[in-house]
Formats: structure tokens, sequence, C-alpha cells
């Protein structure tokens, strides 16, 4: 018998092919399934939609030409789709803002312990399981002029009565979605920045403690420090999620009155599923894929990689 | 060898008499198809008659059969015949249904009746009226099939028919429905089923919007004098929107803050009837007869809008977020001493209901309190509206034809809409006289009397391609300036979008539908 015969490795050319390549060939064959998957419900709509953003697509048409950019450059003038942005961004803003605010006040009183905690904890969460259109109903009757409970506590406090029409008016309406969203989903940011609080070392409060910080300083330079990249994750986290707001704008206002409460998924919901001007709403959407991804990618490189470092 | 069909001796006297007495030349080939069949079915018949009956397929035979059905049963019974025959028999039909309270009728009424008569079960899919434009274009664009029946706003013909997602139902209505039960229909919506010279739906419920108030407060002395004595005019159904906004200042006034002369759905989404019927009714027009460029700027429009704003003023305060609800909440409550027009289960729900779907429905206050009037200026809007139809892309196209003329067919419809919990509106003659309907309450009779008069000098919603678009447009335009738009500012925005739709449309081919539009007897009325 050849020396050279007997070597692991003839033996495994001779066999077929190595453990290694074995391995990595069943590993794909194990992804294979959920990989078609994606492909088929992620990739191929995608790229579907990205062709469709370079036809003219209406319902009305039996014919769909290739416009080339025509589509983008109409969105990029479009006094709908920047005022749709406008609103867009003021709600994110509005709202993302005062979830963190609250968030973590509220992180920071559960992070230690006080009696009913326990009790409290499930409660505060609630508003999150809520599906968001049982939410745009109920909070609509809430904000409701006449038979609303809001108006009817401010009638209390002011000792008179109050009639603001808080879904008539543009500023009203937009002021009623942020509230809205922030009952909603301030228990989210509540939640991961106490996930975050928890993990920050207890030794850091003793020895800010020992060095004479108190409640503000330990804030500052200990609380928010340690969980800086939790917040930044939170944050670009509810960021998009509110980007998509269109159940409150579907309860609320339906865009109205006039254009003037549209959110861009709102737009992009009438362009597509009730005007089915498929090719320019494919269009707007891509618009706001690679605007979202350039603010996401700067932010994720700003804030959460500069936390890290 | 095929089987030949045979008649029942008990129709021969009925299929000679409908043999001779038809004239077109389909009945006449009918007739001798009938005639041929006498003879195949053995019975003894005259040597002249047997040497002149020609040859004929049992396809014919079938055909006579048929026809003579149509002559001696309604169409319920003419539809439940053919769908037992039917071969294959489908074991079911899907129906794309608004949800809600609309889809009750097909879930625990309709569908269960009809599978009850054929053994064909009704799958009815619920979709929010927002959806269901979406829902059914989306299910054709991808051939799906997933619906047998549809249904749609008569003003979305145009787009559904642009799509090809319609059925053409001539054939069927004249294969199976009986004629006089086509002539049952009023003659407004008999006419709006026909769209280019074809029917693609039949006609499902008459949305008519009509004035309601209340009788006991104008029948009270004290307040028509009060009211004469104020306005100079009697306190009575306003015949214009001057009257109008006279009385509703006036109960608004006297109301102090608890109550209100009237109220009108002026929330986004609802307001544009109330615009297009108006703008209208003072001889306005939706675009140039020659170039189709818009024309809501005109004197028209100027006069509807700025009259719709001030009108709010005395209306419930945040009355620009009022939809159905919330004036029907206010409506029931006795608030309002008139709703500036709606749509009929206003009507029948005011005098109260125990259905329990309706739960949700405030209690009335109103009952036997109730008068109905045609809306100011003599022409009521009709509003949405439904057509069934079959889709194109439905394997059982027959039985779903069957299954919606069975459904829209005199007597099954009048229970239709009829129903404490449906919201399918009269729609036929025999509704509008129907004993049973008329006495269900003292002023059913009224009710039913007004709704007739309102749809026999009914505008109809822009049927035309882009019909939602305009609609919108129209929507946001008034919505704008009841924010507080500069009126003409408006005006003119409503006219861009109205112009930026045509052109992207194409002008040319909107020419055309504007022409068939007009063409329809509630699209202007020239005073």
């Amino acid at each position: 018998m050849n020396v050279a015969e007997s070597t692991p490795g003839s033996v495994a050319a001779t066999r077929g092919p190595s453990f290694a390549a074995r391995r990595r060939i069943e590993g794909w064959l194990l992804v294979l399934p959920a990989l078609l998957l994606i492909v088929a419900l992620t990739i191929f709509p995608l790229i579907q939609a990205l062709i469709l953003s370079f036809q003219r697509w209406d319902l009305q048409s039996q014919e769909h030409p290739f416009i080339g950019l025509q589509n983008y450059r109409d969105a990029l003038v479009d006094p709908r789709v920047w005022g749709a942005m406008q609103n867009t961004g003021i709600i994110v803003v509005g709202a993302v803002a005062l979830e963190f605010l609250l968030g973590l006040g509220l992180a920071l009183l559960f992070v230690g312990d006080f009696k009913g905690k326990r009790f409290a904890m499930p409660l505060l969460i609630l508003p999150v399981m809520v599906a968001p259109i049982v939410v745009g109903l109920t909070w609509r009757m809430l904000w409701d002029n006449q038979y609303g409970a809001i108006n009817q506590t401010l009638s209390w406090i002011a000792g008179r009565e109050v009639n603001i029409i808080w879904l008539g008016h543009r500023d009203s309406a937009l002021f009623a979605m942020i509230v809205t969203d922030v009952w909603q989903w301030t228990p989210f940011m509540f939640l991961v920045l106490l996930a975050g609080l928890s993990g920050v070392n207890p030794e850091l409060y003793e020895a800010a403690a020992l060095d004479g910080a108190g409640w503000w300083q330990s804030l500052r330079d200990v609380s928010l420090p340690g969980i800086s990249r939790v917040i930044a994750v939170a944050i670009i986290f509810r960021a998009l999620d509110v980007f998509k707001v269109f159940d409150l704008v579907y309860m609320f206002t339906q865009g109205g009155p006039g254009t003037s409460t549209e959110s861009i998924s709102w737009y992009v919901y009438q362009l597509g599923f009730k005007f089915f001007r498929l090719g320019y709403a494919s269009a707007v959407s891509f618009l706001i894929v690679i605007f979202l991804t350039i603010v996401a990618t700067v932010y994720v490189a700003r804030f959460v990689r500069g936390a890290e470092a | 060898m095929e089987a030949k069909p045979s008649i029942d001796p008990k129709h021969r006297d009925a299929l000679e008499q409908f043999a001779r007495a038809r004239a077109s030349r389909r009945q006449v080939l009918h007739g001798a198809a009938a005639l041929a069949a006498l003879g195949i079915s053995g019975r003894a018949r005259p040597a002249a008659a047997r040497s002149a009956a020609p040859s004929l397929t049992p396809a014919a035979i079938s055909a006579a059969q048929r026809a003579l059905r149509r002559q001696t049963a309604d169409s319920a019974q003419a539809a439940v015949d053919a769908a037992n025959a039917l071969d294959p028999k489908p074991a079911e039909l899907n129906l794309v249904w608004e949800d809600g309270l609309q889809l009750q009728d097909p879930t625990l009424f309709s569908g269960p009746m009809w599978e009850e008569l054929t053994g064909i079960r009704i799958n009815p899919i619920g979709k929010p009226f927002p959806e269901l434009f979406a829902a059914q274009v989306a299910e054709h664009l991808g051939q799906t099939g997933a619906y047998d029946v549809i249904t749609y706003p008569p003003s979305w013909t145009a787009d559904f028919v642009a799509q090809g997602l319609a059925e053409p139902l001539d054939a069927y209505i004249e294969q199976y429905m009986a004629p006089e039960d086509l002539e049952d229909y009023h003659p407004l919506y008999k006419e709006l089923m026909n769209y280019a010279g074809q029917r693609y739906g039949l006609f499902d419920d008459g949305d008519m919007i009509i004035l309601y108030y209340r009788r006991d407060l104008f029948d009270d002395p004290a307040n028509q004098e009060a009211f004469e004595a104020e306005y100079g005019h009697a306190l009575a159904a306003p015949k214009d929107w001057t009257e109008y906004d006279n009385i509703q200042a006036f109960f608004t006034e006297q109301g102090g803050g608890n109550s209100w002369g009237g109220a009108s759905q002026r929330a986004p989404g609802q307001v544009y009837g109330w615009f297009s019927e108006e703008f209208r009714n003072r001889g306005g027009r939706f675009f140039d007869d020659e170039t189709l460029d818009a024309a809501l700027d005109s004197q028209a429009g100027i006069d509807t809008l700025t009259r719709m704003i001030e009108s709010n003023k005395t209306m419930p305060p945040g009355i620009e977020t009022w939809g159905f609800v919330e004036v029907l909440t206010a409506w029931m409550a006795g608030q309002i001493a008139m709703v500036g027009g709606t749509w009929p289960p206003y009507g029948r729900w005011s005098e109260g209901t125990t259905a329990e779907q309706l739960n949700w429905v405030p209690e009335t206050t109103v009952a036997g309190k109730v008068g109905y009037s045609v809306m100011p200026m003599g022409h009521s809007l009709h509003n949405a509206g439904f057509h069934l139809g079959v889709s194109v892309d439905s394997q059982n196209k027959e039985a779903a034809y069957l299954f919606i003329q069975w459904m829209t067919s005199p007597s099954i419809s009048l229970q239709r809409v009829m129903l404490p919990y449906a919201l399918r509106d009269p729609y036929r003659i025999s509704h509008y006289e129907s004993e049973d309907y008329r006495s269900r309450w003292e002023y059913a009779g009224d009710y039913l009397d007004t709704l007739r008069a309102a749809a026999d000098t009914a505008l109809l919603d822009i049927v035309m391609p882009g019909s939602s678009e305009y609609h919108t447009a129209i929507d946001q335009m008034v919505t704008a300036a009841q924010a507080g738009g500069d009126i003409a500012e408006t005006l003119a925005s409503g006219n861009a979008a109205f112009n930026e739709i045509t052109d992207r449309i194409g002008r040319e081919s909107q020419k055309e539908a504007y022409e068939n539009f007009k063409a329809l007897p509630g699209a202007y009325y020239e005073e």
C-alpha cells in the first residue's frame, strides 16, 4: 500500500467534498428555503416596484410605457410630496422627542424600587399592545370637539366650556397625532431605556456618589453615557416607525382639511391604492427609501457607532 | 345521444301565446323553438304545425324554455331555476362586499337563502369602503379570480370598464331577466346601469340624499309665527338654500348652544357631494364643454362655496369634522332640527330599531316626528349607491350573474331594502309602492314618495374615468375653504387639480367620457 494513498487528504479526495465544504453546503441547504421565501416575498416585489417606477402606470390606461426618470422628476417638484414630508417631519420630531423624554423619566423611576411597581408596569405597557387602528378610533372619539373627553376635561379645569376643534385645523390635528402617538409608544421607549439603565454597572453610581455627585450629575455623567447606544437605537427605531404614520391620519383627518395633514405614507397610499397611479407611487416610495437610507446611515455612523467608539 | 328536453304540458298554452305575441327576430326564433319543443314532447298538434316545425337543437329548445320562464316567473325564480340547472354547478361563489352593516345582508340573509334554494354557498368577503376599489382592481390585475361577484358605485364604472374588470351583462339579462323586472327599476337607476352602450352592473342601492326635518318643530304654531315674523316666509321644508339657512339660523338661535337648526356632513371624504349638488343646482358645470378645462371657479362655484362656509356658522361647532355618524348622533338625540341632506337609512333608523347589529346607533328621540323633503333647489344628489357585477376573472360567471339577478329581483330586493340592519335603499318602482314598506311607520309613505321624487330629478356623481380623483379634488377644495382658505384660491386649486387629472388621463379621451356622462339623465339640468 502506498503511503500517500493512506493520507486523510487523499481519502477525502476519493470520498467527495471535505468536512468543511459539506458543512457549508448543508448550511446553504438549510437557509435556502428561507432565502427563497425572502426573495419571493421581498426582493421580487421590490424589483417589480422599481421597474414600475420607470413606467407610466395609471389605472385609466391599458398601456404602461417606459418613461425613464420622469416619475422621479415629477415627485421632486410635487408640492404635495413636500407638504406631506413636512407634516411627517413635524410628527416624527414632536413624537420621538416627547417619547424619549417621557420614556427616560419613567425608566429612571422604574429602575429603582417602589411600592406598586409590579402592578404599574403591565398597565404602562398596555398601549403598545393595542392595534394602531383601534388607538386611532379611540382617540378620535377623545379628540371630538363636542362629545370628546379631552374638551370635557379641559372644560372642568378651565371652569367654562372649552370647544377646541382639534381635528378641523392643521396645527391642532398634527398636535393631536403627536399626543396620540406619544400615548401609544412611550412605553416602548420606556422599556428599551429601562433595559439599558438596568445594565449600567451600579459601582459607577457608587463611585460617583463617593465623588459627591448629585442626582443630576449622576444622570448626566453616568446614566446617559452608559446607555447612549441604547438611546441611539431606540430613537432610530421610533423615528423610522413614526415616519410611516398612516393609521392616525386615516382615522383623524383623512389628510384634510384640504391636503394639509397628509403624511407621506398617506399620500403614497392615496396615489397607489385609491387612484392606482402605481408608477408614480412607486417612484415616490423609492425616493422615501433613498431619503431614509441616507438619514439612517448618517445617524448610525454619527450616533450609534459614535457612541460605541 | 343527447337527451331531448321536454316541456311541461301546463305551460303549453302560454308557450303558444308567447310564440304568437312576439314579433322580434329573436323572439320569433324562440317561438319557433318552443313550437318544436311541443312536437319533441310528443303531444298532439296540428299536422300543418308539425310539418312546419323546423328541426331544432336541444340548445335552441332550452332557449325557448328559458324565454318562457322569463315570461311566466319573476327574475328571482328564473335565477333559482337556472342556477339549479347549471351543469356543473359551482359549490361556492365569492362576493366582495363593503363590510360592516352592508356585509350583514349576504352573511345573514341573502347568502343563506340562496344556498338553501340552490345549494351554492355564498362566501362574502368584506372590505372597508376605502379599500373596495383597490381590492377589486388588485385582484383583477393579478388575475386571481378571487371574486365572482363584484360591487361598485356607478361612478367607478368607467374605471372598471377601462380596466376590463367587469363582465358585460346584456346577454345574461336578455337570457334570464323578466323584461317587466327590468322596467321595474326606477328610470334613473335603469339608465345608470348603461355605460357606453353596455350594461356592466345591476343597480342595487338607491342612495338618494334627501333632507330630513323635525315635523313637530315645523308644525308648532309658535315657531311658525315667530319664524315668519323674523324672515318673512313660512316655516316649511326649504325650497332653496336661503330658506334653509334662515330656518337653520332660527332654530340655532332658539337652541342657545344646546341644539341647532341644522347639520350636514362636512368631514373630509364626505363633503364633495354637498358641493357638487348645490353647484349644479346653481347652474355650475364641472368642465368647459369645448376645452374640458375645469370650471369650478364659475359664479356657481363661488356662490356655493361661500354659502356653505357661511352656513357652517349656524351649524354645531366643529361641523367641519362631522360625518355620517356624528350628524346621526345629534339628530337621534333631538339636537338638530334639520339634516341638510343625508342617505336614506336615517329615515328608517329615526323610527327606532331593535336589530342587534344597530346597537351602536343612538336611541331615537325623534320617532314619529320626522318629515322628508327633496333637497333645496329641487335636485337631490344620488351619492354613491352600488352596482352588482360579475368579474371577468370569475370561473363561475353564469352562476354569479344568476345570484345577482336573484338578489336584485323585485321580490328579494324588497326584503333586502326593508332589512332593519341593512344599508340597501329603495330603487325599484315596486319598492316605492310596496304596501308592506309603506305601512312600516306612520310616515313611511312620505319617506318613500320623497325618495322617489328625489330620484325623478336627481343629480349623479361624476361617472368618468378618474371620478374618484375628481371627487377627492372637490373634497380637498371644500375642506381647505372650511379651514379658512380663501374662496377664490381654493376654487382655483380645485380647478388646477381637475386639469391635472384630465391631462394625465388624456384630454381627448376625457372629452368623449364627459359627453357620455352628460348624456346620463342626472348629469345636469338645464333650467
